[in-house]
């Protein structure tokens, strides 16, 4: 897999002076270095996956020309289901053109990413780019590993289910595949799983998945 | 009440708006609440008390409590407190009684908003810790509502801390503005009133100057020149204001905040040297200030603790005065030596008993174990007690015996009637720890005090053992820098030397605590006589914190010692109830305190008499109080002599104030001081501070502009109506000259939980109407679209740390079309993460920016709005808000809460899907991202994924480790609880 780079962002790679505001994009390419990349003729600036793009906006130069961004922005096809507007903050006073940007991203579908340096920028990309298939475990926060925080942290799904209806549960029916199986009226038995916890497990564990429309 | 607390009410009651009065601290600003209570009538309405801190609301209590005994028919209520846990209509019959009560700012303003609290019926409200309102916090939306509303209102807001006062721009000017208010009340200890009330009948005052140990002298000199040396090594970083790096103010905690605050918004660029450098000195000021505080022992393992906690980042362990510190450390509690004669003699002086003793028990030591010592090493107890303690003793001796004279004499007996003098001393020292240490040794003397704490610092060597052997190692690499890089004065063979010399050293600390322990368990039998306890519940509570973690045995008895007194410390630590009970004989309760629930803890009573039988001295009864618990004891104990064991200007005020209020009352007053010590130099420059403060706020009265219309009669409207044009002004000048458009008001929905936050506060000052209510998704509604879940910087670092924030957004993306993670960095520090040498080169897990985009990967539809300030988040609002529809405050409420059928309305998930059963399904271990959804089409439910065997879920999950492990934990059997 390949970070995909504008094309016309070649040309300054190429040492040919193409549009002054290319310059600013183009000491970027220096800091991605842990992925692959390579130019295209894309409509974003950065094209990090099949549905994955990112458009690079220096705030200075937003302050030089406001209607950018936004023209920038409906070029982009609606295919791509991640849009990035990867803004590098190299102004002192940010609040006035931070707010414009700010509203353009989120009014036209865009995901705002802030840096504070070329090479904060270039890390996003190459971390938006080197994590596109990994599950979202370490921000899922660290579970305990042990039984029994495991168990809990599956039952508690269950709203109205607490830690001492897990501990009920557990001791009433051993295993938690015996919970899984349980009879409403086995489920009714236990002390403290009342009438509306009953009704949630059972159809918890005895509702299909998918539900037939 | 003494009269200038009458006079500072008389000036705040003339403006019938109030006013802010700032107070020296410790002259009774307690007292000064509690008589403006009495002065409330329930006719005038609700009087709110906010922000009062739980040390000042007891006192307060505490004093309105004794006013009203003398006449009982004044019937002031005690004012309740309004909590969390009150009912709403609790709270409703409350607020409308007229009463006065104890309030939160986030309750207050939550019930003002929903209007549980109707503006008109508040009469006033009494605002206390006025020092740490600032224009954005809850008190000041709090008092900006109910101006608007009504202008008869009237605020008195307080401060004793005038130091805090003047820490920022003009911050008095700005704390008026706030609250509409416009006289400033200034009342410093050397204000004319005051201070004539004051030294009408000054106390006697004796001051004793102790002189420091030469190894504490020593220490000291040590500590400050490492100080110094730090706070060179921090100028030289280019990065703070020189001025107030000066030693003097390193003494005070309020250093840390100057210094914070100068570098806050720079933190993030600094190198850890800097960092390290600021938390160090704040460790040394801690050990100036046990040194001082604590005995010989208890330094010398704090020390130990401390260098085993701090060994690898810290850098003034390395400079070279440090070493020093260590080493008269260790040798005011012990010396080690070799037996052939190479020890060292000259030891600080010691009474001539105890040197007898001391060689006794050194060579019983080597008769004992002769196996670990054989390396002809001696360890030679010191034990140096701290000088003050001795002179506490006379002090002591020298009350009693003119109490004595007086009694004989009687000669003035016809003033002061005999049961006014009750000839209670009074010993204030800064912690609990000092007072049960202090009452050890006016006890069971000094000497067995200080060899409690020596066994007890070895029983814990014992416990640490094999911990300090890995430690000596790594303090060995020189990791200082700078002027802090000491050189360590020895050659490689040397040290080796030294090294093995601490192992010998170690071993005989060892080879003594073994000792210690093993007398202990032979003396265990002898415990069993009848001893006479001491103390009471609270005294007995406060010893088991100290003893926490030993054996029962840890007090040992020494063979001897006849004194009985010396283990039945160990057997409170088990029998309080009994204790407090046996010890009645000799112990008796105060019977002042003994009906009163809120002193208990600091009374240490007994009657020293009966225990110093081995002393030939009488004693006077001794109440040791603790200043950190920020009681009023002189109110209730009246003691005659009052020592002042560690110097407090807070306490010496009080001790003022309560010889104003009794004038005829005979006080005594001994000031305790290190001579030449930090302890000194401190004591004088918090005088000095306090007064510089209020030279400051004196002068800042003087030039300070108040506007003439502070009535808030119209601010409340205009504060709304001056914010609102700014935001359409610019797209409406065009349109017939900037005609308004309709007057819509603009509303936030807001959770409940975030009043802790001041952006519902700035929200208002926008003019945007705050609706309360308790969200289960988001922080803040815009929109029946936007749902806004606002994070701070260290928020968002722990959520991401805790998986809550996935979980968040999770329910934000599914229920709302425009979910919002808002990132609000605070506006005095840096508006970044981090700084750009932080990044590192490679991607890393554990970088926030890796964080980010996975959350971004896995919601693509979440937005991020990144905030410079609260007011740059208020400015956002408004204009995401511009072209929506205003929320609606009962659906907002239903979203994200099951109904009683179980569906979650507005979930699009969930007409298609058993939400809680996929939710479960995935947190089974073995099921992953990659693998759920085959599960679900493989089986029908939950109920039938239990049965299924191994080889099918292998098939289904695609892998035989996943299915292995799912299965196991299916059929794991639960551990039962017994």
């Amino acid at each position: 897999m390949v970070l995909v780079v504008k094309l016309e962002l070649l040309f300054i790679e190429l040492g040919v002076v193409f549009a002054w505001l290319w310059l600013k994009g183009n000491p970027l390419l220096k800091h991605i270095r842990n992925v692959r990349w390579a130019f295209a003729d894309v409509v974003c600036d950065y094209m990090l996956g099949q549905s994955t793009c990112a458009l690079y906006l220096s705030l200075r130069y937003h302050l030089l020309h406001p209607d950018y961004l936004y023209y920038r922005i409906r070029e982009l096809p609606k295919s791509f289901k991640l849009r990035v507007v990867l803004c590098h903050v190299d102004v002192e006073d940010v609040v006035k053109p931070l707010l414009e940007v700010t509203k353009t991203a989120l009014l036209h579908d865009c995901t705002l990413l802030c840096a504070w340096s070329l090479e904060e920028c270039g890390r996003y990309l190459e971390t938006i780019k080197v994590y596109e298939n990994k599950p979202a475990d370490i921000i899922q926060g660290q579970m305990d590993t042990d039984y029994l925080s495991r168990l809990n942290h599956a039952l508690t799904t269950i709203r109205h289910v607490n830690k001492t209806d897990v501990v009920t549960l557990g001791s009433t029916f051993g295993t938690l595949s015996h919970i899984m199986d349980a009879s409403m009226e086995d489920l009714a038995r236990c002390p403290g799983i009342g009438e509306r916890k009953v009704k949630r497990l059972y159809e918890t564990f005895h509702e299909p998945f998918k539900r037939v429309v | 009440m003494v009269q200038f607390h009458e006079h500072i009410i008389t000036e705040l009651l003339e403006d019938p708006s109030g006013g802010l009065v700032v107070l020296s601290s410790g002259l009774g600003l307690h007292k000064l609440i509690s008589s403006l209570l009495l002065l409330h009538h329930p006719s005038q309405g609700t009087l709110l008390l906010l922000s009062s801190s739980p040390s000042l609301k007891s006192s307060i209590l505490s004093s309105l409590r004794q006013n009203q005994n003398p006449n009982t028919t004044g019937i002031p209520n005690l004012p309740s407190e309004i909590t969390f846990d009150l009912p709403a209509y609790h709270r409703l019959s409350l607020y409308s009684s007229g009463a006065a009560l104890f309030v939160t700012p986030r309750i207050l303003i939550v019930d003002l908003l929903t209007s549980r609290l109707s503006p008109s019926s508040v009469a006033g409200i009494i605002l206390l810790n006025a020092h740490s309102l600032s224009d954005t916090s809850t008190e000041t939306l709090i008092v900006r509502i109910l101006r608007s509303s009504s202008s008869s209102l009237y605020i008195r807001a307080f401060s004793d801390k005038p130091h805090a006062m003047v820490a920022g721009f003009a911050k008095p000017e700005r704390i008026l503005k706030c609250l509409y208010l416009r006289k400033l009340h200034l009342w410093p200890r050397f204000q004319v009133y005051v201070s004539q009330d004051l030294e009408r009948n000054p106390p006697e005052v004796v001051d004793v100057r102790v002189p420091m140990s030469p190894c504490m002298r020593g220490i000291q000199k040590a500590v400050i020149e490492v100080m110094d040396a730090c706070l060179k090594e921090m100028r030289m970083t280019n990065k703070v204001d020189v001025d107030d790096l000066t030693v003097e103010n390193g003494l005070f905690k309020s250093f840390d905040e100057i210094v914070r605050r100068q570098l806050d918004p720079i933190w993030h660029t600094l190198g850890k040297k800097t960092k390290q450098l600021v938390s160090d000195l704040k460790t040394l000021r801690k050990l100036l200030d046990y040194l001082v505080r604590y005995d010989a022992v208890t330094y010398l393992k704090y020390l130990d603790s401390l260098r085993a906690a701090e060994n690898f980042r810290s850098v003034w362990i390395f400079a070279e005065s440090s070493y020093k510190i260590f080493e008269y450390a260790k040798k005011r509690v012990y010396h080690f030596g070799r037996l052939d004669g190479s020890k060292l003699i000259g030891k600080s002086k010691i009474v001539t008993t105890k040197k007898r003793r001391l060689d006794d028990r050194t060579v019983e030591k080597e008769d004992s174990l002769p196996t670990s010592s054989n390396s002809g090493v001696v360890l030679e107890e010191v034990l140096e007690e701290p000088p003050k303690w001795k002179v506490l003793r006379e002090i002591l001796e020298e009350i009693e015996e003119e109490r004595e004279k007086r009694h004989l004499s009687m000669v003035e007996p016809v003033i002061e009637g005999e049961e006014d003098d009750n000839g209670i001393v009074l010993v204030a020292c800064k912690d609990e720890f000092s007072c049960m240490q202090l009452e050890d040794c006016i006890i069971k003397g000094p000497h067995k005090a200080m060899r409690e704490e020596w066994e007890k610092y070895l029983l814990s060597k014992i416990e640490l053992h094999g911990l300090p052997k890995h430690n000596k190692k790594k303090a060995k690499d020189p990791k200082g820098f700078g002027i802090l890089d000491g050189v360590i004065p020895k050659t490689p063979g040397q040290n080796a030397e030294a090294s093995s010399i601490s192992k010998q050293e170690n071993d005989a600390l060892l080879a003594a605590a073994a000792e210690v322990s093993k007398h202990n368990k032979k003396d265990t039998p002898v415990k069993d006589h009848p001893q006479p306890y001491i103390g009471n519940g609270g005294h007995a509570k406060g010893r088991g914190k100290g003893r926490k973690g030993k054996t029962s045995g840890s007090v040992p008895l020494s063979a001897n010692k006849d004194d009985k007194s010396a283990n039945e410390a160990a057997m409170n630590d088990k029998t309080e109830m009994v204790a407090s009970e046996n010890g009645g004989p000799r112990y008796e309760t105060d019977p002042v305190v003994g009906d009163s629930d809120k002193v208990i803890l600091q009374k240490h009573y007994h009657g020293v008499n009966a225990a110093s039988s081995s002393n030939a001295k009488q004693l006077p009864p001794v109440h040791f109080y603790a200043l950190e618990s920020d009681q009023h004891i002189l109110d209730i104990l009246k003691p005659s002599s009052v020592i002042v064991y560690h110097p407090d200007i807070v306490f010496v005020r009080e001790i003022e104030i309560y010889k104003a209020e009794n004038p005829t009352k005979r006080l005594k007053v001994y000031f305790l001081f290190y001579e030449d010590s930090t302890e000194v130099q401190k004591f004088e420059a918090s005088i000095r501070r306090e007064n510089g403060a209020f030279e400051s706020l004196i002068r800042q009265k003087s030039l300070m502009m108040i506007p003439v219309d502070q009535d808030g009669r119209c601010v409340g409207q205009s504060s709304s109506t001056d914010s609102e044009p700014i935001i359409s002004r610019n797209s409406v000048t065009r349109k017939a000259g900037g005609r308004k458009e309709d007057d819509k008001e603009m509303q936030v929905i807001v959770d409940m939980r975030e009043f802790m936050s001041s952006l519902p506060n700035v929200l208002h000052q926008r003019g945007i109407r705050i609706i309360p209510v308790t969200l289960e998704v988001g922080d803040y509604i815009l929109s029946p679209l936007i749902c806004v879940e606002r994070k701070s910087i260290q928020d968002l670092f722990g959520s991401f740390a805790s998986g809550r924030l996935y979980n968040q957004v999770e329910t934000m993306v599914r229920y709302y079309r425009i979910p919002v993670l808002l990132i609000e960095f605070s506006q005095d520090k840096s508006f970044s993460f981090q700084s750009a040498s932080d990044i590192g080169d490679d991607v890393s897990l554990n970088s926030i920016i890796s964080k980010l985009s996975l959350l971004v990967l896995h919601f693509p539809r979440l937005r991020i709005v990144w905030s410079r300030s609260l007011f740059a988040t208020a400015e956002v609002f408004a204009s995401l808000k511009a072209n929506q529809d205003e929320p609606d405050e009962a659906k907002a409420m239903r979203v994200g809460v099951p109904s009683e059928e179980g569906i979650v309305e507005n979930d699009a998930r969930a007409e298609n899907y058993n939400t809680s059963a996929v939710e479960f399904l995935r947190r089974l271990p073995g099921v992953s991202d990659s693998n759920y959804r085959a599960i679900m089409d493989g089986c029908e439910s939950l109920a039938e994924l239990a049965l299924l065997p191994l080889e099918k879920l292998a098939e289904l999950m695609g892998s035989q480790k996943a299915a292995k492990t799912l299965r196991e934990f299916l059929d794991a059997k639960y551990p039962t609880l017994l």
